[in-house]
């Protein structure tokens, strides 16, 4: 196999690479926030009576938050603020295929370029 | 005029410009451990509010089995593949060039949301305890990321110098606040029998401790980058496996007291809100001298860990570079302080302009996915390398024992922490996948043109098992 | 105080900045770009550690 050489790049195309990059990068990571699509899915379990034992809290734990400066009405969106674990099976399945699809298709061409390494690697000399 | 390399009295290697072989164990320590040791003053406790503190708990020592896994793994490949990059030039070597610019992006991401979040961490804790109207956290957090990269600059040896004493400082603080609350008595100050009771314990069940994976992962995340040490260790084959073991052990002791004092100190409700776990530990014990001394803490845990991150982040980058996975601008290294400064200056401006938009929250959840989707590589990464280069066929410094079970153990852990993203934070998961898999397109269809092939493999090793 | 500490880390950010891009600035001016980028991976492992089982 002939030596792959590759074609030297121009200052403005490695310019554009790097950029390309950046704004990746800047995308992956600002769009989800900015679509609310990144942090917790959590939400509040209102409850009207705002005390102490309403909350579940025992004497030693109603001491520590209010050493902790909070009062019942405080700490009520603190406390009630829960996960609801639900499972929404069509994301999980589209979050498994997205996942398994990404490494296949990472291992499958990883692997061809790989061969293409070794060959020019071993059987050139 | 031109100065060459060796006029300038630098850079002696023939006529090349290197990083420089200065490092030593403790230096190793000093990485694994100054980027981990945060995940204990802010970070683990989520895993709390994901699932309870016993879940906290539950999770603090399988995590820890799945980062033992990770740190025998990488022991292994790394003290055999000593390079810059760490698992970059893993994975060149054994899986393939496409899977090589992932897991650098993998770091480079992981390791600058991490710096990322420790930035904010570190300015809100200033603010949090300063109290003071109107004072905002950007100047602190530009201050640290700026005077970190500044150290980075001037050299790899200073940079994990002071890395070895602020960490050493953070966790001497933790063991003096676990002895300090006379832990073999419950009742006087610590009250977990009446913080964890029978009914609250796992409040969500044990979808919650599951769930609480994700950000159990924070006990350990980061212990992996030892391997990005490799070029400027003396004597890689040692150093590595020896400082990587060493942190985990200190990590694993670490996180225990952590818990322990936290959740004796705190209802789990508040445990897993708060920023500041082991500081408010410290306020909670009524004494003056802890609180201080672990607010002093927490900010040294959060430096070590942006630096030890700066360092990483950039080694990564580098190496992207000198690969021509990206413009070989980003490989230029410094002829005086032998630091890969151009990638050091250009992580900067983006490590600053995150810390600014993103809250700390969405900046642990970035660096964990990335941190996850590293461990999957790693674990079907050693299979390989197992199958491509038995053993006997190659000198390794290490070998780890009970293969394949440790890349099993992680990979099924892998598994179960994405179901944990999944619940509570899917979306963010299936975004950053197809981020990586819309660059993965770009780059093996357009970017790799550039690449030499064979030249990618530059380790002396006989050729791979079935090629 | 605390203001002070604030405005104070906002000029050690900007004068260690300025330093930085000067230092590159003159690096990158002095030394030429085959120079620069003449790191290669695994050199060390070619060189000094003789590869033997």
């Amino acid at each position: 196999m002939p030596r792959y050489t590759p074609p030297e790049q121009s200052k403005a195309g490695q310019i554009f690479d790097i950029a390309v990059v950046v704004v990746a990068i800047f995308v992956a990571l600002w769009l989800p926030l900015k679509m609310g699509l990144a942090g917790a899915a959590k939400s509040i379990d209102a409850l009207d009576a705002k005390t102490w034992e309403a909350l579940g809290q025992n004497p030693t734990m109603a001491s520590i938050w209010e050493k902790l400066g909070y009062t019942p009405e405080t700490a009520h969106d603190v406390i009630q603020n829960r996960f609801h674990y639900v499972i929404d099976w069509p994301t999980l399945i589209i979050m498994a295929a997205v996942l398994i699809g990404y490494f296949v298709f990472l291992f499958r061409a990883s692997d061809r370029e790989y061969r293409d390494v070794i060959k020019e690697k071993f059987d050139d000399k | 005029m031109t100065v060459t390399a060796e006029s300038a009295g630098t850079a002696v290697n023939g006529d090349r410009v290197s990083l420089l072989r200065v490092l030593g164990p403790a230096h190793v320590w000093a990485l694994g451990v100054g980027i981990v040791l945060v995940g204990e003053f802010t970070g683990w406790n989520f895993s709390a509010d994901k699932g309870g503190a016993l879940a906290a708990l539950i999770v603090c020592w399988i995590v820890g089995l799945l980062y033992t896994s990770v740190a025998m793994i990488d022991s292994e490949v790394t003290s055999t593949v000593a390079a810059a990059g760490g698992q970059y030039a893993q994975a060149k070597h054994i899986v393939g060039p496409l899977m090589a610019f992932n897991v650098a992006l993998f770091l480079v991401f992981a390791y600058t949301m991490l710096e990322v979040s420790d930035a904010i961490l570190l300015g809100d804790t200033i603010v949090a305890k300063a109290g003071v109207e109107g004072l905002t956290h950007n100047s602190f957090i530009a201050a640290t990321i700026v005077v970190l990269a500044w150290l980075n600059y001037r050299g790899v040896l200073m940079t994990l110098n002071v890395n070895f004493v602020i960490t050493a400082i953070a966790y001497i603080s933790i063991v003096i606040l676990f002895f300090s609350v006379s832990p073999w008595t419950q009742g006087a100050v610590l009250k977990l029998n009446e913080l964890v009771t029978p009914n609250n314990a796992l409040p969500y069940g044990w979808i919650g401790v599951i769930a609480a994976f994700q950000f159990g992962i924070w006990y350990y995340l980061g212990i992996e980058g030892t391997t990005q040490a490799a070029e400027e260790v003396r004597s890689p084959a040692r150093s590595l496996p020896y400082g990587t073991m060493a942190g985990m052990i200190t990590l694993l002791i670490a996180a225990a007291m952590t818990w322990y004092v936290c959740a004796s100190l705190m209802p789990w409700e508040y445990l897993g809100i708060t920023y500041y776990p082991l500081w408010d530990a410290g306020k909670l014990t009524g004494s003056p001298l802890l609180e201080n001394l672990l607010f002093v803490a927490t900010l040294l845990a959060a430096l070590a860990s942006a630096n030890g991150c700066i360092n990483d982040a950039a080694r990564a980058w580098f190496s992207l570079g000198r690969d021509r996975y990206l413009p070989s601008w980003f490989s230029a290294v410094h002829p005086k302080y032998r630091t890969p400064y151009r990638s050091i200056l250009f992580l900067l401006p983006i490590a600053l302009a995150f810390a600014f938009i993103a809250d700390l929250n969405q900046a642990i959840t970035f660096s964990i996915l990335s941190g996850v989707l590293q461990y999957t590589f790693m674990s079907i990464n050693i299979m390989m390398f197992r199958k491509k280069w038995p053993l006997g066929t190659i000198r390794r410094g290490y070998t780890h024992p009970f293969h394949p079970l440790p890349a099993i153990v992680l990979f099924c852990l892998c598994v179960v922490t994405y179901f944990a993203i999944f619940l509570g934070f899917g979306s963010q998961l299936i975004a950053m996948t197809i981020f990586y898999f819309l660059i993965s397109v770009w780059f093996h269809f357009y970017r790799y043109k550039f690449v030499r092939r064979g030249d990618q493999f530059t380790m002396p090793w006989p050729k791979p098992q079935g090629y | 105080m605390w203001m002070a500490l604030s405005y104070a880390c906002w000029c050690i950010s900007i004068v260690l900045a300025l330093w930085m891009l000067y230092d590159w600035f003159k690096v990158d001016t002095t030394y030429s770009e085959e120079t620069l980028t003449s790191s290669r991976e695994g050199e060390l492992e070619a060189v000094s550690e003789t590869h033997r089982i």
